[in-house]
């Protein structure tokens, strides 16, 4: 607006024309972007009846009513019984990445030891390799070690391939902290794991934050590994649950209920990125930084 | 003197068998699909207090991958309820307990199901007993039927009654369609389209299950039969990418004339649709007169390394499942009993329907094959990739491209197996 | 923002010479080291010796040397979905940075308005792909769903088309499905290089008479080539790995047409549960996925040179 304020008539108008197309243009796209997620919101809400034909419109025309969620719960043991799982998995997930990354990202950035360089390059570069070509022995090595069919086993691969990339932040994050801070704290009589939580680790909590975010949401959404590897319903995390659900039981497929399991699998995203926007995004841009 | 007899011979088998009075407690699986009278007839087992049988219910999807999981980890159960297509490959694997001897020694072995028991015996062996049943037959909507004009008492008998029929209630508007089935499920179209060949003297897989047959030509025109039902518009858009997840739903929900199905859409139509008005017939061959359909349903198996002691125990069990009071169980919650002898009187009382069902189990077929899921029931299997291609193709030489590639697949997966 | 610094690796800020110093630095980076080898590197060599073997779920496996690879040679199916899957990379790849850039050049000026675009666009993609396939099964689906009925109502199609039935269609559907979820990241990653661009440049340029199309070409273009070269690595890498929306939305069909590499290898390796043959596939595409990446990595180190 204010280029219009400053600029000469002539272009002005130019400019003001040009502005609006552009908005007009952005809420447009920004429209379709969105679209999809309105439709499945809305939808959610319909009737048992109306849950079967077209969403045109795609809200309710008699009345909201939590009937899909309802349904969705009849599903083997409960919704909020996988959606314990999911949140198990993911919060497991995002913790044990942050202790051993906080504790890895520590030891590269500020020790010197016997072939670290090596280490560090051997851990970041398993994001070359995926996982999806080590699925079968990975299923093969829980089987061995009890884990196969258990929650905690997908809470070590899932943290294990999110190191990679949380070691790197960590590591950066370490590295940006002045060593004077440290030199401080140790005259002060500081060392070891007492540096580390009570001097260090509030410095670093931006890119803990980071790290456990990516951490929470790629194991709440992850699908191939959990469907290999969990075989039991009753351990189910939301994605295999849900694609039950939208494969249907004896013949016949409920989309109101897949509206609001997919619901339930999306809200919590939605709600951690929009709190926590700045932490995502600074670890989406540290990556492209390397 | 009888009563001593008796009762001496109880006794010393007592003495020489110690472990029969002594109670045991077995594992014993069973796959979702028998969620419904499993844990009854596991709950009137234990209810009697001699052994106790410890029920899971496994997902379907699931079985066999659980129980091979498992079974490589030493932790398999000691019974499973399997679906009795799975025998032939869990007996060639070695998993299971020959029960040659017990099945023989049943006084109405005769009057079990052969169907179950053809895919139940491996080399002479016999592997897997028959547990419960599920054959496959034609459901018709008799208030369509009506609307449409026709007798609504008259199910179609052949294939041209069928389209017939089709045709005229696909006319009645455009909501409402003739016939229905999930074309892109292969488990769902070797238990409802398989019949229609074997009806019509066709077969789909050679008897000893090593040569596939898709290509015969009886196979040929059954397809060519659905290739023209969807051609003139009688079937659902859906139907092309349903894999399965719609099989039962699409005729319940009221809009279908017809469609072929299996003995456990009627508890679920009875239990869930209680407004719908429909029949039950057997699935026609080609000419009027002749039918067939797929005898499908579980076979009991007993884990190769299942405990000496335990075996008393779970025969006991198989044994009370074989009674009335067990078949009747069975039927009562949507289950086709598997003894001939005794199933009318396990069916007594109920919908004059699950008889029609219960004549279908006993003449029913099915193929044997040890790669059954590489072959049929995979999602990605030559069996289903190519009925649906040939299903769907928009001419006659198109389906019969899709047949000769289809069949050279199927050959190849049987092949590769032995 | 956190700096990278790679430089300072080789010298810590406190350098220890003694014994201990070493041993403890080891002790922080041990719980990281463990679960790679143990979750990561063990497997990794599990595969290999896995893929020279005939390893079925029961029973033992037996050494058969290079078989797998030799008749993975001759397995069309595989060469099916390898050749599937790349189509798909590509019409994902052009999807998705052209769609990706297109936002970026729209919302790299700050402002309140372009903060609520940027997130409206951002929004899909943390929503993962197995929600993502899941809704668009349903928008998809002919009887239940949105597009067909749509396209009915508006007098598009004559009857209601399933447009999951047919290759082309179904193709495109999970093509746009997925530019719909992911444009929003790539959006940020060639953003982050936009914003580097001093606005001085762009004024000067503008100074001195160059159009839009000039400024953009030789003034924006090379400055974003390194974050453009990152986003297109990872574009690539992440297609060809595609597995949950061709699993959910399409089960591979219509007819195995939309089976991709990584479907390929779960079916083989726990549905059919041929373990070896199913590592013996993992070890190819792990290979062809390495090779992609040196090569791009090379060309992008390339542009950089002659920069």
């Amino acid at each position: 607006m204010t280029g219009t304020l400053t600029a000469p008539t002539p272009r002005g108008g130019r400019i003001r024309y040009h502005r609006v197309l552009f908005h007009v243009t952005a809420t447009l796209v920004a429209l379709l972007f969105l679209a999809p997620i309105a439709w499945v919101v809305l939808a959610s809400f319909r009737q048992a009846t109306d849950s079967l034909k077209p969403p045109l419109p795609p809200w309710p025309t008699d009345g909201f009513t939590a009937d899909s969620y309802v349904r969705l719960q009849e599903f083997g043991q409960s919704i909020l019984h996988y959606t314990g799982n999911s949140a198990f998995v993911a919060i497991g997930t995002a913790v044990l990445t942050i202790i051993v990354s906080v504790l890895a990202g520590y030891g590269f950035s500020r020790y010197r030891f016997p072939l670290k360089g090596l280490v560090f390059v051997l851990i970041l570069s398993t994001i070359m390799i995926p996982f999806q070509s080590i699925l079968t022995p990975l299923f093969l090595l829980l089987a061995k070690m009890g884990l196969q069919n258990k929650l905690i086993g997908l809470v070590l691969i899932y943290t294990t391939l999110q190191l990679p990339f949380s070691v790197f932040m960590m590591r950066n994050a370490f590295d940006a902290v002045p060593k004077e801070i440290e030199e401080a704290a140790r005259i002060d009589g500081m060392k070891g794991i007492a540096m580390l939580t009570k001097v260090m680790i509030p410095l670093v909590k931006p890119g803990i934050v980071t790290v456990g975010l990516f951490a929470f949401l790629n194991a709440w959404n992850e699908f191939l590994a959990a469907l290999v590897l969990l075989t039991d319903q009753d351990k189910f995390t939301l994605p295999v649950l849900m694609t039950a659900v939208r494969y249907g039981r004896f013949g016949s497929v409920d989309w109101g209920a897949v509206q609001a399991g997919v619901m339930v699998m999306m809200i919590p995203c939605l709600i951690l990125f929009l709190i926590l926007q700045r932490s995502y995004i600074r670890g989406l841009t540290a990556g492209a930084v390397k | 003197m009888y009563f001593r007899t008796v009762s001496g011979a109880a006794v010393a088998a007592a003495l020489l068998v110690p472990g029969q009075l002594a109670a045991e407690e077995f594992s014993i699986w069973v796959r979702s699909d028998g969620s419904e009278f499993m844990p009854k007839l596991v709950e009137a087992y234990n209810a009697r207090g001699e052994h106790k049988a410890d029920l899971q219910i496994v997902p379907v999807n699931e079985l066999v991958q659980k129980y091979a999981i498992a079974s490589a980890g030493g932790s398999a159960p000691d019974a499973l309820s399997l679906d009795l297509i799975y025998t032939p490959a869990f007996a060639e694997q070695g998993q299971l307990r020959d029960l040659t001897e017990f099945a023989k020694s049943l006084p109405y072995f005769d009057s079990l199901s052969k169907a179950h028991l053809s895919v139940g015996t491996v080399d002479g062996k016999i592997y897997g007993l028959p547990f419960s049943g599920d054959a496959s037959l034609l459901l018709w909507n008799k208030d369509l039927y009506e609307r449409a004009g026709l007798d609504p008492e008259d199910g179609p008998s052949s294939w041209a009654e069928i389209q017939e029929d089709a045709k005229a209630i696909a006319a009645l508007d455009d909501e409402t369609y003739g016939f229905y089935f999930s074309g892109n499920c292969g488990g769902c179209n070797i238990f409802t389209f398989a019949p229609l060949i074997w009806a019509s003297d066709g077969e789909v897989l050679s008897e000893d299950g090593k040569k596939a047959m898709l290509d015969s030509p009886k196979a040929v025109e059954a397809i060519d039969f659905y290739r023209g039902m969807v051609a003139d518009g009688l079937v659902p858009a859906g139907s092309q990418t349903d894999n399965g997840a719609n099989f039962f739903a699409a005729f319940a929900n009221g809009n279908i004339g017809i469609s072929p199905s299996g003995s456990f859409a009627i508890g679920a139509l009875n239990n869930q649709y209680p407004d719908l008005n429909y029949g039950v017939t057997f699935i026609p061959g080609q000419e009027e007169g002749n039918w067939s359909s797929f005898a499908g349903g579980d076979n009991i198996v007993i884990s190769a390394g299942t405990d000496e002691g335990k075996i008393p125990a779970i025969q006991d069990f198989i044994e009370f499942a074989y009674s009335p009071e067990g078949q009747t169980i069975l039927a009562q919650n949507g289950a086709m009993p598997v003894r001939g002898d005794i199933a009318e009187e396990a069916l007594a009382g109920l919908d004059e329907r699950y008889l029609i069902s219960a004549e279908a189990m006993a003449n029913g077929r099915t193929p044997y094959t040890v790669v059954f899921n590489d072959l049929i029931n995979s999602s990605n299997g030559p069996w289903v990739t190519t009925l649906n291609r040939a299903f769907f193709a928009s001419s006659e030489e198109d389906m019969r491209q899709a047949v000769g590639d289809g069949q050279a697949q199927m050959q190849s997966v049987i092949d590769a197996a032995y | 923002m956190i700096e990278a610094n790679p430089s300072d690796e080789a010298a810590p800020p406190t350098p220890r010479r003694s014994r201990k110093g070493d041993w403890m630095g080891l002790v922080y980076v041990l719980p990281a080291i463990a679960l790679v080898v143990v979750f990561f590197l063990v497997p990794l060599g599990m595969t290999v010796w896995m893929s020279v073997h005939d390893w079925p779920l029961m029973g033992n496996p037996r050494w058969i040397g290079l078989d797998n690879y030799q008749r993975l040679w001759g397995d069309g199916s595989f060469w099916q979905a390898l050749g599937f899957t790349v189509l798909y990379t590509l019409a994902a790849t052009v999807g998705l940075m052209s769609v990706a850039f297109a936002l970026a050049l729209m919302v790299q000026s700050e402002g309140r308005a372009t903060a609520f675009y940027r997130t409206a666009y951002f929004l899909p993609v943390v929503t993962g792909f197995a929600s993502a396939s899941l809704l668009w099964a349903w928008l998809s689906n002919v009887d239940s769903g949105l597009f067909s009925p749509a396209a009915q109502m508006l007098g598009m199609t004559e009857r209601r088309v399933n447009i999951l039935a047919e290759f082309t269609p179904a193709f495109w559907s999970v093509t746009i499905m997925v530019i719909w979820k992911m444009a929003g990241f790539f959006m940020v990653i060639i953003m982050s290089g936009l914003q580097a661009i001093p606005a001085d440049y762009q004024e000067a340029a503008r100074i001195d008479g160059a159009g839009w199309f000039q400024r953009f070409r030789w003034i924006t273009l090379p400055l974003v080539r390194q974050p453009f070269a990152l986003a297109l690595i990872l574009c690539v890498a992440g297609s060809m790995l595609a597995f949950d929306q061709f699993y959910i939305i399409l089960n591979g069909g219509p007819s195995n047409q939309t089976v991709t590499a990584v479907y390929k290898i779960f079916n083989e390796s726990f549905v059919s549960f041929r373990l070896g043959y199913g590592a013996a596939l993992s070890v190819v595409l792990l290979l062809i996925l390495l090779a992609l990446s040196v090569i791009q990595l090379r060309l992008l180190r390339e542009k950089g040179a002659d920069k």
